[in-house]
């Protein structure tokens, strides 16, 4: 139990990115495969704010007294799970735009039919 | 001294501001670009004799480095800046007359946000900041292969948008990994305590470096987005696909290879991906008959020999894969602008249509001979010295197996030689012979239909063959004098090298 309590967020961002790769490896409809892009983000994004957190911690702010900066946890991995968010939505406004035009043309969203380019 | 943030800060502001220059008048933002990469351009050929004299490390908002975000401008880092603002410059006064159809605006602000995002990622000196400017190459690269809005554009945006974000997203847990073991994301810092945890806990951080850059540098199993995406998208960002995008990806990996990790074991891994991407691309190109997916996959090659030379892992063999940086930015960069006019006249990028077009778009054709004479490594041109380094530099290893390699390099210029040849082959020397009539090549050859409807086929426009002829005189003037560029090549391979002094250098 003590592995689990410890661990789960490792746990969880792990499968979270593994989900979202199995996704990408046998789905082929572009939307599911745009969610699946969207899963392995969230779950990187888990995995970078769990590195920096603490059990029990607090904020990094100095907001009253008392307040020990060893039981706080990680602003940093904070500001960057910021910006992975803003440009993992930034790919997917991408993604469903291209997404829109890909049906316009082929009328279709299985990436099996859509073959027109290769080799 | 000017400071160096500029060559970032300022095309990112030009390229938001192209929207509001659109209000003032349509045509406006056209001019934005070359202005902008101008600009990049001075500034980084005056900031050359300052840092090959002593590196500069510049923090922003007061936190000295490793708290603060920093950019390192080292002689590499100066180097890529330069030949990003010249290739972007030339490319984008091409592109003033050849781009005149869809959403203008848009295509020049992606532009100059590509080409943003390139040169923060060869200056930044923090691992996070790598990965956002590497996210701004990558996101205005999906819109801009997308740009024209066709069947193919749209197909390859997609393939690489899937493929790029999953390669990003590796990128961004190997940060999450180092982070986790380190607690800072400044390279110096990293750098300088790389020792102080076990190797096995840094091989999944660099597996996941390499892949992830690997997606964008399109080595070998990992560039199956590329072709489709250089061959549907214009010309002009083929151009800078190839001549750029691509090739910070292969600086990414160096990178993170020499100066962060400094794992001198896996560069025989490395030349084994060089070589084993230098001959699935060649080997795939030598099969095309589309003109612009040839030169993808040659771009392809490129890179594999590029990986080759930095996995050599001396100081003269890293020159001359950063010499051969520059060769297939300018001689890529060329061959596509060259063959963009002549689809366009022709309507088709098929090889065979191409006959007997030298003799009717000379300047174009004789450009891109001389941009396949210097991939192929030709003695007169840039090529040859750069090649020339890598071949003589993997000798000196003194192993038979780089022996072995150095044969198989051989076999892929040979091949790269072969699909080159037939193409000039058809430029000058197919077709009907002078002399005939233009009626009766019509019914020789059913290629030239498209011809007869469309007219006359005239040459390129001036805006376009001045870039293309600036940028075969320089392959030239560095294929006669490559001692123009021998300083800042050889300062850059210590740099990527000698980690100490970069750790110095940003630290102090």
């Amino acid at each position: 139990m003590n592995f689990l309590t410890d661990y789960i967020y490792y746990i969880g961002a792990c499968g979270l990115i593994l989900i979202g790769l199995y996704i990408l490896l046998t789905k082929h409809n572009l939307i599911k495969i745009i969610i699946g892009i969207s899963i392995i983000d969230t779950g990187v994004n888990l995995l970078i704010i769990s590195i920096g957190y603490k059990n029990d911690g607090t904020a990094p702010i100095f907001s009253r007294p008392g307040l020990i900066a060893e039981n706080m946890v990680d602003p940093t991995v904070q500001a960057l799970v910021l910006t992975a968010i803003v440009i993992g939505v930034a790919v997917l406004a991408m993604a469903l735009t291209l997404a829109i035009r890909l049906y316009q043309h082929y009328g279709t969203l299985d990436m099996r039919k859509i073959k027109e380019q290769r080799w | 001294m000017v400071n160096p943030i500029l060559l970032i800060a300022v095309p990112l502001a030009f390229a938001f501001s192209i929207p509001l220059f659109g209000l003032i008048s349509k045509r406006a933002g056209r001019f934005i670009p070359p202005v902008a990469m101008l600009f990049n351009l001075v500034l980084s050929i005056i900031l050359i004799p300052d840092v090959l004299e002593s590196p500069v490390s510049v923090f922003l908002s007061g936190f000295p480095p490793p708290f603060g975000i920093n950019l390192y401008v080292g002689p590499l880092g100066i180097l890529f800046s330069a030949v990003i603002a010249l290739v972007g410059f030339l490319v984008s006064i091409y592109a003033l007359d050849y781009i005149k159809e869809g959403a203008e605006e848009k295509y020049h602000m992606l532009y100059l946000a590509l080409l943003t995002g390139a040169t923060g990622v060869v200056l930044t000196g923090d691992i996070f900041n790598l990965f956002v400017f590497f996210e701004i190459l990558c996101i205005s690269s999906y819109g801009l292969v997308g740009y024209l809005g066709n069947k193919a554009g749209v197909e390859s945006a997609v393939k690489y948008l899937i493929q790029g974000s999953v390669g990003s997203a590796f990128n961004l847990i190997g940060i999450a990994l180092i982070y986790g073991q380190f607690g800072t994301l400044n390279m110096a810092d990293i750098a300088a305590n790389i020792n102080s945890v076990s190797p096995n806990q840094l091989f999944i951080p660099l597996v996941l470096f390499i892949v992830g850059f690997g997606i964008e540098g399109a080595i070998f199993p990992l560039n199956a987005w590329l072709p489709d995406a250089h061959s549907s998208a214009p010309s002009t960002i083929s151009a800078v696909l190839s001549g750029i995008a691509i090739e910070t990806g292969v600086y990414a990996i160096a990178r993170v290879t020499f100066t962060i990790f400094g794992a001198s074991d896996i560069l025989l891994f490395l030349v084994l991906l060089g070589l084993l991407t230098l001959l699935a691309g060649e080997l795939s190109a030598f099969s095309q008959n589309n003109i612009k997916r040839m030169l993808a996959y040659s771009s392809i090659g490129q890179m594999g020999l590029i990986l080759f030379a930095l996995g050599i892992g001396t100081d003269y063999g890293i020159a001359g894969g950063l010499f051969q940086f520059i060769n297939h930015a300018l001689s890529k960069a060329l061959i596509f602008l060259a063959t963009g006019y002549m689809i366009y006249r022709m309507g088709s990028m098929e090889i065979s249509s191409l006959e007997g077009i030298g003799k009717k778009m000379p300047v174009s054709s004789l450009c891109f001979t001389v941009g396949a004479f210097s991939l192929i490594g030709l003695p007169p041109f840039a090529g040859f010295p750069s090649k020339f380094m890598i071949v003589l530099s993997a000798l000196e290893k003194h192993s038979n197996l780089f022996i072995v390699f150095i044969g198989i390099v051989f076999l892929g210029t040979v091949i790269e030689a072969t699909y080159f040849f037939k193409v000039i082959q058809v430029l000058y020397f197919k077709g009907a012979p002078a002399g005939v009539p233009a009626e009766k090549k019509t019914e020789i050859s059913p290629a030239q239909e498209t011809i007869k409807d469309r007219g006359v086929i005239t040459g390129a426009p001036i805006a376009a063959l001045i870039p293309m002829i600036i940028l075969a005189l320089l392959i030239i003037l560095i294929g006669v004098y490559p001692k123009a560029v021998d300083e800042i090549l050889n300062a850059s391979s210590i740099e990527l090298l000698d980690r100490v002094k970069y750790i110095q250098g940003v630290l102090r």
